[in-house]
This record gives C-alpha cells, structure tokens and sequence, in this order.
C-alpha cells in the first residue's frame, strides 16, 4: 500500500482524495487536518521535507508539500487547496525545521500565509515589497525602488522619491 | 563589571560570505549568541522569469542559479521537463550527461576546497584547486565552449557530440587528478591548524541535519548514508559501481573530508563512463510537442523541437548536485510555457542549518562551519 492511501485510512475525514504527482503518491487534504497529518507523516519516517510549493491558479491557491524518506527510499506529496481570498494555512515549522524559511519563502512570493509560523516574514525581498510577485495577478509594471535607510531597514518607493539626495 | 550584548554586522559584502550575504550576529563577548541571517541581495527572480519562457528558453537560466555547477542546474531542469512530457534519450546522450555531471562535481569541490582554505587564512589551496579546476573548464570548452554557463543539456540529450581528441584528454585530467587528489590530503589533511579550525567545530546531530533540510555531501558528513543517486536512481547510474561517501563525525572535519573522498568516488565514475560510453549511432525519430522544426535526430539528442507543449499535469525531480538536493516543481498547463516553476535549491536549504550550528561558537568558527556548507548565493537568492 503507498503511503498516500495508508494516510486516507488513518485520517479518512481530512484526506479528499488520493492520487499520484506524474510516479509519486499524492494525497489531497483539507487545510484543518494538516498538522496532524504533518505529525504522523513525520513518525511514518518522512524525515525530509524536500520543499513546499505554493501555486496560484487564479480561482485558488494550492500549497504542495514534497516529502522523501531516507530510510523507507519513498516518496508523499501532500497538497492542501486553499481559497483565493485570503489564503490561510498551518505552519509546519514546528515539525520540520526547514519548514521555517520554506514557508517565509511562500509567504513572500507567493502570499499565502502561515498559521503559528514564528516569524512570518519576507525572506528574499526586501521588507515593505509591495505585492507578491508569482501571484498571476502581480503588475510588473510598476517599478519599485529600494533603498537602505539610515537604521539598516529597507526603503520602497514606487517613484523613486528615496533615490533622490536630501 | 557590567556586561551587555553586542550587534555585529556581517556582510552583505564580505570576503568570506561568498557572495552577497549578511548575517547579524549578537554577541557575548566573542561568543555568538544569535546568528540570523538575511538575504536576498542576488534575487532575480528565476522562477517568475520561467513562467515567461518557453521550455526550451529557460535552460539557460538555470545555469546562473548556481553558477560554479552549471551542468548539474541544466540536467536537473531538463530532467524534469523529460519526466513530464515522457521524452527519450539515446543512451550516449545519458553517458555524456553523467560525464559532465561527475566532472562539474569535482569542479564544484575543488572550489569549494579553494574558498573554504582561502576563508581560514590559507591562499595555497586556492592555486592548487584552480589550476585543475582551469584543465576541467577546459575541457568543458571543448564539449560545449562554454567555461561557467553551458547550455548544454536540453531535452532529448545533450546539444553536440563529444569533440574529437575529448577522451584522451579527459583520461589525461583523469590521471592527473588522482595524484592531485594526494596531494591535496597531504597538504590539507593532515594540517595541525587546519584540524584545530575545524574538528568538533559546527558539530550538529544527523536527525537535526536532516530536520534543517540539510543534504549532499554536508548531510552525509553526519553519519547519513544516503545518495539520490542511489535511493532514486536516476540516467546511467545503476549501472555505475559507485558508493555514497559518509562520514560520522558530524563536524567540519567530516563535511570536509566527504568532499574529498566523492572527488574520489567521480574519478572513478568517470573512468568508468569513458570505458561503457556506448558508440555514435542514429536515434529512432520521435516526435513530441507542437512544431516542427529543422534538423534531424543525431547519436546524442532525439529529435527535438524548439517550442514544444508537454501534457497537462506537475512534476517534482530531484538529483544529487554537488551542494546536495537540487529539486524542479514545473506545473503545465499544456501551453509553451511552464505555468509555474519551483526551484528547490541545496544552498538555501542546506543554510538553514547554519544559525542553529554556530551558536555558541565564535565568528571564526562561523567562517569554518559556513565554508564546509559550501554555499552558492546565486543558488540561495534565485
């Protein structure tokens, strides 16, 4: 049995549906459930959280979760799809530590937050970037300009009003 | 005496942060206390860059993720898109492939050696390491002629064949290597102030290491016995006789010292490549995708065309790059262009490591443990 239907058994109210991602096991699953999914997950021996992927398709988001064992040589792929409206969901941080900077990555580009993640924030671009830009609806043309202020934080302008010498 | 903690600024501009990375320290006295560590000042925004190029159009970006291995970048992207829309490659091709992909892991290593010697105070391996380093770019002129961004590997094999008078060349750097490898070990190894900067120095437990989604060779110096190249077999590797290099030490010294037994290990492969390289013959013709371009299929690359529509549906692909996991998440819509691409890259997973492993030590000991990670920020930043 793969692992994605043993989770089915385990959490049969969470899981949606099961499946496979092109040769790895998939599991759909509802938002509220992925903590505790994420737990067992973690005891079954998926010690790697590879990565998190947050996509957005326009009518909702969708946040894929990669997970290879070490030991068991096998692969899960968990999916959670979340509204477009505000897209909300649980930290993993707590289980995986890598999960931390993954999820600040997600948030940052992508937008979706993270629930009980201990410092939620941008990680690659600068703080105050306005907009996530792999959302689809993100508008590239619209420049905006980043300087370092005098106490080290980061500066954006849309007009480049910052660049100028005072 | 009253004491208080000190805020001390790292980089972004710093010899030993190889790249532009910063880290803000608090400090006790000369101990870190904290270490966090920020980024982003090489983000160029590869993956929203993918969504804007055809298939084919984006191979050469993923060179300049990370830049001192390019072919693995290459391979893993392409890997990923052949899985997705089912695509065949010649057996030479596959041959090739491994070729530059264990040859780019000696680069890799060689620079990473360099740099990590160079950060402690020592300017000799740096020579050392790039004059070899100058016969493999060499070579990789020869294949492709390019020396850093190659552009080399796309879907259905690899652009050209081998040059002629590449074999013995590469048996000469081969050779050659060996000795070297020696050398280096007598240089390095053994060093008294080398083995005081960097044994019990950034020591972290294997379950740590693995829950701080550290992998590659800076996993495997924690006693981890794993190889995507093994436990994922992917191109020719099965049929290679090879071993993943562990070490159990869990500090500096062990990370250090995988580097040196996988160049090692890549020698070995290598010769072996050279000796089951398959002969030049004509591929069967498949058809993929939408266009038909000009040009026929050759022994190394099926034919192919330049705008091409996989199926519908996502794909997760993982190698083992020289700095560990290096993961494509390309989703299709079934149009030219990738709907979204995800790039899973060791460094910045393997950095995450590093505020937890430093704290308590002092800033040199920082520079020793930072250095065995062997960072990328081209990677770290995308």
């Amino acid at each position: 049995m793969n692992p994605a239907e043993e989770i089915k058994q385990l959490f049969p109210d969470s899981v949606v549906s099961v499946g496979h991602q092109t040769n790895k096991p998939l599991a759909i699953i509802k938002k509220e459930g992925l903590l505790k999914i994420a737990e067992k997950v973690k005891e079954m021996g998926f010690d790697n959280l590879s990565v998190i992927t947050g996509i957005d398709y326009g009518d909702r988001f969708e946040v894929v979760y990669n997970f290879l064992s070490y030991t068991k040589k096998q692969n899960l792929v968990l999916k959670v799809v979340l509204g477009h409206e505000n897209p909300e969901v649980d930290s993993l941080a707590s289980v995986w530590k890598v999960a931390d900077w993954l999820e600040r990555e997600t948030y940052d580009l992508v937008g979706i937050k993270f629930r009980g993640h201990p410092n939620l924030k941008r990680i690659l671009l600068p703080d105050g970037w306005i907009g996530h830009p792999l959302r689809k609806d993100y508008d590239m043309s619209v420049d905006q300009f980043v300087t370092v202020g005098e106490d080290g934080e980061d500066i954006v302008s849309t007009d480049g009003s910052n660049l100028l010498r005072r | 005496m009253k004491t208080e903690e000190l805020l001390i600024n790292m980089g972004p501009v710093h010899p030993s942060t190889h790249g532009v990375l910063r880290f803000k320290l608090t400090m006790d006295g000369e101990i870190i206390k904290k270490c966090e560590i920020v980024m982003g000042y090489l983000h160029r925004g590869t993956e929203k860059l993918g969504e804007m190029k055809t298939y084919m159009q984006f191979i050469p970006y993923t060179d300049r993720l990370d830049y001192i291995s390019a072919f693995p970048n290459n391979y893993a992207y392409v890997k990923a898109v052949e899985e997705l829309a089912g695509i065949e490659v010649p057996l030479r091709a596959e041959y090739i492939r491994v070729l530059t992909l264990e040859l780019n892991r000696i680069v890799n290593h060689l620079v990473m050696l360099g740099s990590l010697l160079l950060d402690l105070g020592a300017s000799t391996m740096i020579m050392y390491g790039f004059r070899e380093r100058e016969n493999a770019l060499q070579l990789f002129e020869m294949l492709c002629g390019a020396r850093m961004t190659f552009n080399y590997i796309k879907p259905g094999g690899v652009r050209e064949d081998l040059p002629d008078g590449f074999i013995p060349k590469l048996n000469e750097f081969i050779k050659d290597m060996e000795k070297r490898i020696d050398d280096y070990e007598q240089l390095i190894s053994g060093n008294e102030i080398f083995m005081g900067r960097m044994k019990n120095i950034g020591v972290m437990s294997a379950e740590d290491a693995i829950n701080y989604g550290m992998s590659g060779p800076s996993l495997r110096g924690h006693g981890v016995n794993y190889d995507i190249r093994k436990i994922e077999p992917y191109s020719v590797y099965p049929d290679l006789d090879f071993k993943a290099c562990v070490r159990h030490e869990c500090d500096s010294f062990a990370r250090y010292m995988v580097r040196i037994d996988e160049m090692r290990e890549s020698l070995h492969i290598l010769r072996q490549v050279v000796d089951a390289m398959p002969p030049a013959k004509p591929v069967s013709q498949a058809k993929y995708g939408i266009a038909p371009m000009t040009g026929a299929p050759t022994a190394v690359s099926t034919y192919f065309p330049r705008i091409f529509t996989p199926p519908v549906g996502e794909v997760y692909s993982r190698i083992e790059a020289p700095k560990g996991e290096l993961g494509f998440y390309i989703v299709s819509d079934g149009s030219i262009k990738p709907y979204r691409i995800k790039i899973r890259s060791p460094s910045f997973c393997n950095l995450t490591a590093i505020p937890k492993m430093v704290e308590g030590l002092m800033i040199p000991d920082l520079i020793a443990a930072f250095g065995t990670i062997d960072v990328v920020l081209g990677d770290v930043d995308r």
